[in-house]
């Protein structure tokens, strides 16, 4: 714990002396490393320590926050009171007494970060390195890198919650490059979870990274995605970046009560086809996206968003939770001290359905199979979304045909989801930081295989090869 | 605070930590970053949140046996930044041997910019919230379509830089700016289009909140109504907003680190034409109201105005001081830092394309068939090494040299190369968005797929 019961009390009550009905005070201790490998060399071995405290007050719907890297008592009462007075609305003094509520899941981690010596996290960086360069001698240039997080979190508020909590995180990536001539392409593979260095017991960091430097060489001699609308086949294992973007972020409450989702209102409708049920849970063990408690000191949950294709509940945090008179739903998070809590999404995911993903592939005469997906943003006002196909092949006659190379897909969230027709039994993870008003948090994604009828992949009409 | 005070403690501080290193062996570099922000944000003319802030760190550099090693800390009591030091320097000792890692030695002088507004902290808190309120009542007043805010927000940032080395660096400024940005939702029927406006630079009196609130109705409205195109070939027009997202994927292609690892499409390219005798890009760490303007970069290394591509052709590329020396040329500038918390990679400051000659009217004005892009989506998912894209995109067509529809849900694609040589015309309005700035530009020929 970073400061004591009595200290925590009295910063609350300082925030709550000069107006506000409700008071929280976040307190970090985040301590860091990162590797990173590049040109066959070791160029950036980083460690740090990045601690402080956030303090919110709300009265009404008004917000006030303020944070601070000095975590000495006094000066906390005195950023307490700054933000407190700024909102100018009237003091409701009260008792405040501390009760730590309860996890649904305790995650065991086996052997934290800070217990391994830099030199054997540098020697996993350098193997991935070799193994790498080993695929083929194309690969002209790899970056590896590593990163380990210790985040200590105190969450105190004048409802009482107090919760102490840690979080560790690791991460890797490997990106290669491949190089024939004047064509230059890329591959990249990532692993990480909610995990201390036991992530590499089920992740083998040398496999990653050949995985990357096959498809940099694969993708050299891939030729330019087609244009237009076609039939999309999303393998389990394309990751679950289209999910986060066609709907979860839609379902996010605070864009849903301004009315800039297309999903606002839409409550016990029919919002996708009947095979469709998505899920957001940060309880899963060892996830990029898991916690035990939020950032607000709600212990994460598992949530229904859309279950056979009816919108079942949004994502809440506290703030807007309180709006419509209900509990959160373990949603609230932030980047660190410096940032409000808003609604976020942890590890979400499409259910997996009943059909064979195989014959899901099968049954499709042409369109386009995504093997894996990059990144993706959505506009949540008009549902318009679009991802980036990191691996992608024709699809001929049921068959995987060539590999194709520079493809976006766009869609409209509420289209698609109502189209798709097929949902495969299996189900794959991929994770990535997602941004949302300018602030990173890690997440998960996941979906099984499935068929969308009709995409638009943003590709290049054939006469730009000829000249 | 007391920045003057703040200054002298911090350059002590700084000096402090680096004798702590040099004493151990090593070459050193402590920079320190502390500051004070303001953020406010008004939904209804009501204020939803406002952000008071603190916040200070020191990153530490340090070079053994050409070794390079970095911690950082934002907790500056003594046995904080005793462990910083000896995480450094433990850290450089994992670290490969590389001969050309080294820190600058000191300059005779910097340029003198103005860079402190005093209007910035002087003007009152509730000044600035009526600001804010005006860009919300300029947007809704626009048109009466316009029902939802999103976001209007002002904020502001009041700094202090320090930076000190072991080879005779002793420099330290102190800067602030602002800006002021609102996303708005027009309404008809079911359907919903969002439209931004923002403005940031280091005067105060330059935030125009009719401007910005006007523009972001603007742009919402007029997209009302927006349909599919068909999948075809034709002249596209990027708004100056839109040509600065690309003007970001060009951005890591012209670090000289990209380049020496083999990692960007301008390798090699010095010398030759890559892209089209229109274009002229540069880089300028000391342009006047320019937000990422300074008197030295990341590393204490005076900034410059660097003319990147000039009639097309690739002159240079941007260099911090490992760069430089394996390159063996000087140092741009470029060393820049993301904050206290990274070491400085290269990296750009006041990044545009220069202005050309045409209206953007008279841009359009040529066009038989094409689109005007006002946004792009999942621009971030564009490749720097490859050059390769594919992005989502709305905006406007074009018929007949007039804007005549709203268009949404198509994609354009291609390659930064191709896109580079094949424009034929740049407007006169270059305009900054934070520190990218571009003019309107015109692609004879694109695929657009929809």
């Amino acid at each position: 714990m970073l400061l004591t019961e009595a200290d925590l009390k009295a910063i609350l009550e300082a925030a709550l002396a000069e107006g506000g009905d409700f008071a929280e005070i976040f307190l970090e201790r985040r301590r860091t490393t990162s590797i990173s490998c590049e040109d066959n060399k070791i160029e950036r071995v980083i460690s740090g320590l990045d601690q402080g405290a956030g303090i919110r007050v709300i009265a009404g719907e008004n917000t006030a926050y303020g944070y601070s890297n000095d975590l000495s008592r006094e000066s906390l009462i005195q950023t307490a009171t700054l933000v407190g007075k700024a909102l100018q609305s009237r003091p409701q003094p009260r008792e405040i007494s501390f009760k730590r509520p309860q996890a649904q899941v305790e995650f065991t981690i086996k052997k934290r970060p800070d217990q391994v010596p830099v030199a054997e996290k540098v020697a996993l960086v350098q193997r991935a390195n070799e193994a790498a360069r080993a695929v083929d001698k194309r690969i002209t240039q790899v970056t590896v890198g590593y990163g380990d997080v210790i985040q200590e979190v105190t969450i105190a508020n004048s409802d009482g919650i107090l919760v102490d909590d840690e979080r560790v995180r690791c991460r890797f990536v490997v990106n290669a490059v491949a190089t024939d001539g004047k064509v230059i392409q890329t591959g990249f593979e990532s692993a990480g979870g909610h995990q201390g260095w036991e992530l590499f017991e089920s992740v083998n960091p040398e496999e990653k990274a050949r995985q990357a430097a096959r498809r940099a060489v694969m993708m050299l001699e891939a030729r330019p995605a087609p244009a237009g609308k076609m039939p999309v086949v999303m393998a389990g294992e394309a990751g679950g970046t289209m999910i986060h973007e066609a709907c979860g972020h839609g379902l996010e409450a605070d864009l849903v009560q301004k009315q800039l989702s297309v999903y606002a209102g839409k409550k016990g409708q029919k919002v996708a086809s009947d095979l469709i049920t998505v899920i957001d849970d940060p309880t899963i063990p060892g996830k990029y996206g898991s916690y035990r408690f939020d950032d607000e000191g709600t212990p994460g949950q598992k949530t229904v968003l859309i279950e056979n294709g009816i919108l079942k509940d949004y994502m809440y945090d506290y703030l807007t939770a309180r709006k419509e008179n209900r509990r959160s739903t373990g949603n609230g998070r932030r980047e660190s001290y410096q940032d409000r809590p808003i609604p976020r999404m942890t590890n979400t995911f499409i259910a997996p359905g009943k059909d064979d993903p195989e014959a899901i592939l099968r049954e499709t005469k042409y369109g386009l199979l995504v093997k894996r997906m990059g990144g993706g943003q959505v506009n949540t006002t008009n549902g318009d979304f679009v991802f980036d196909v990191a691996e992608g092949y024709l699809i001929q006659d049921g068959k995987i045909g060539p590999a194709v190379r520079g493809a976006t897909l766009t869609g409209n969230g509420p289209e698609v989801l109502k189209i798709i027709d097929r949902v495969g039994s299996d189900l794959g993870f991929s994770l990535g930081t997602c941004g949302k008003d300018g602030q990173g948090v890690p997440v998960g994604d996941a979906q099984p295989t499935i068929r969308i009828p009709e995409m638009v992949v943003g590709g290049i009409l054939d006469e730009e090869d000829k000249g | 605070m007391d920045y003057q005070a703040l200054q002298k403690q911090y350059l002590d501080l700084a000096a402090r930590v680096v004798e702590m290193a040099a004493g151990k062996g090593a070459i050193a570099e402590a920079y320190i970053s502390a500051g004070e922000n303001l953020s406010i944000e008004v939904r209804n003319q009501e204020v939803e949140a406002l952000t008071t802030a603190r916040d200070q760190g020191l990153g530490l550099r340090v070079i053994a046996g050409q070794r390079v090693g970095f911690a950082f800390t934002t907790d500056f009591s003594p046995p904080a930044l005793e462990l910083c030091v000896e995480q450094a320097l433990a850290n450089a000792r994992m670290a490969t041997p590389d001969e050309h890692n080294c820190l600058p030695a000191r300059y005779p002088g910097y340029p003198q910019l103005d860079l402190f507004d005093p209007e910035i902290t002087t003007t009152p808190v509730e000044k600035k919230i009526e600001l804010v309120r005006e860009i919300e009542r300029q947007a809704r007043a626009y048109d009466p379509r316009v029902k939802i805010t999103e976001s209007c927000s002002y904020n502001d940032s009041r700094y202090l830089v320090v930076l000190v080395n072991s080879q005779g660096i002793t420099a330290a400024y102190h800067a602030a700016y602002c800006g002021a940005s609102t996303f708005v939702v027009a309404v008809e029927n079911e359907e919903s289009q969002t439209g931004f406006g923002l403005a940031y630079g280091l005067q105060y009196k330059n935030i125009d909140p009719a401007k910005i609130g006007r523009e972001g109705a603007a742009r919402a409205v007029r997209m009302l109504g927006a349909r599919r195109v068909n999948t075809q070939r034709a002249a596209v027009v990027f708004d100056p907003y839109v040509a600065t997202n690309f003007l970001g994927v060009i951005a890591p292609a012209l670090a000289a680190d990209a380049v020496q690892k083999g990692k960007s499409l301008f390798r090699g390219r010095v010398g030759q034409q890559v892209a089209a005798p229109v274009v002229n890009i540069i880089d300028d760490g000391r342009r006047p109201d320019g937000i990422a303007s300074s008197p030295f970069d990341g590393e204490g290394v005076p900034t410059e105005h660097t003319v990147l591509v000039e009639k097309g052709v690739l002159k240079c590329y941007l260099h911090n001081t490992y760069t430089a020396a394996r390159d063996g040329v000087k140092s741009t500038g470029n060393g820049a830092r993301g904050s206290f918390k990274t070491t400085p990679e290269v990296g750009t400051t006041n990044f545009y394309i220069e202005a050309g000659s045409h209206t953007p009217e008279e841009i359009i004005k040529e066009i038989p068939k094409g689109l005007y892009v006002t946004e792009v989506m999942g621009m971030h998912t564009a490749n720097p090494i490859s050059g390769d894209f594919s992005v989502g995109a709305s905006g406007l067509w074009i018929e007949k040299g007039e804007l005549t529809r709203p268009v949404r849900g198509v994609a354009i694609a291609g390659n930064i190369i191709s896109l580079l040589e094949g424009i034929d015309a740049v407007g006169n309005d270059l305009t900054f968005f934070g520190a990218t700035g571009a003019p309107t530009v015109r692609i004879a020929s694109m695929t657009i797929s929809g």
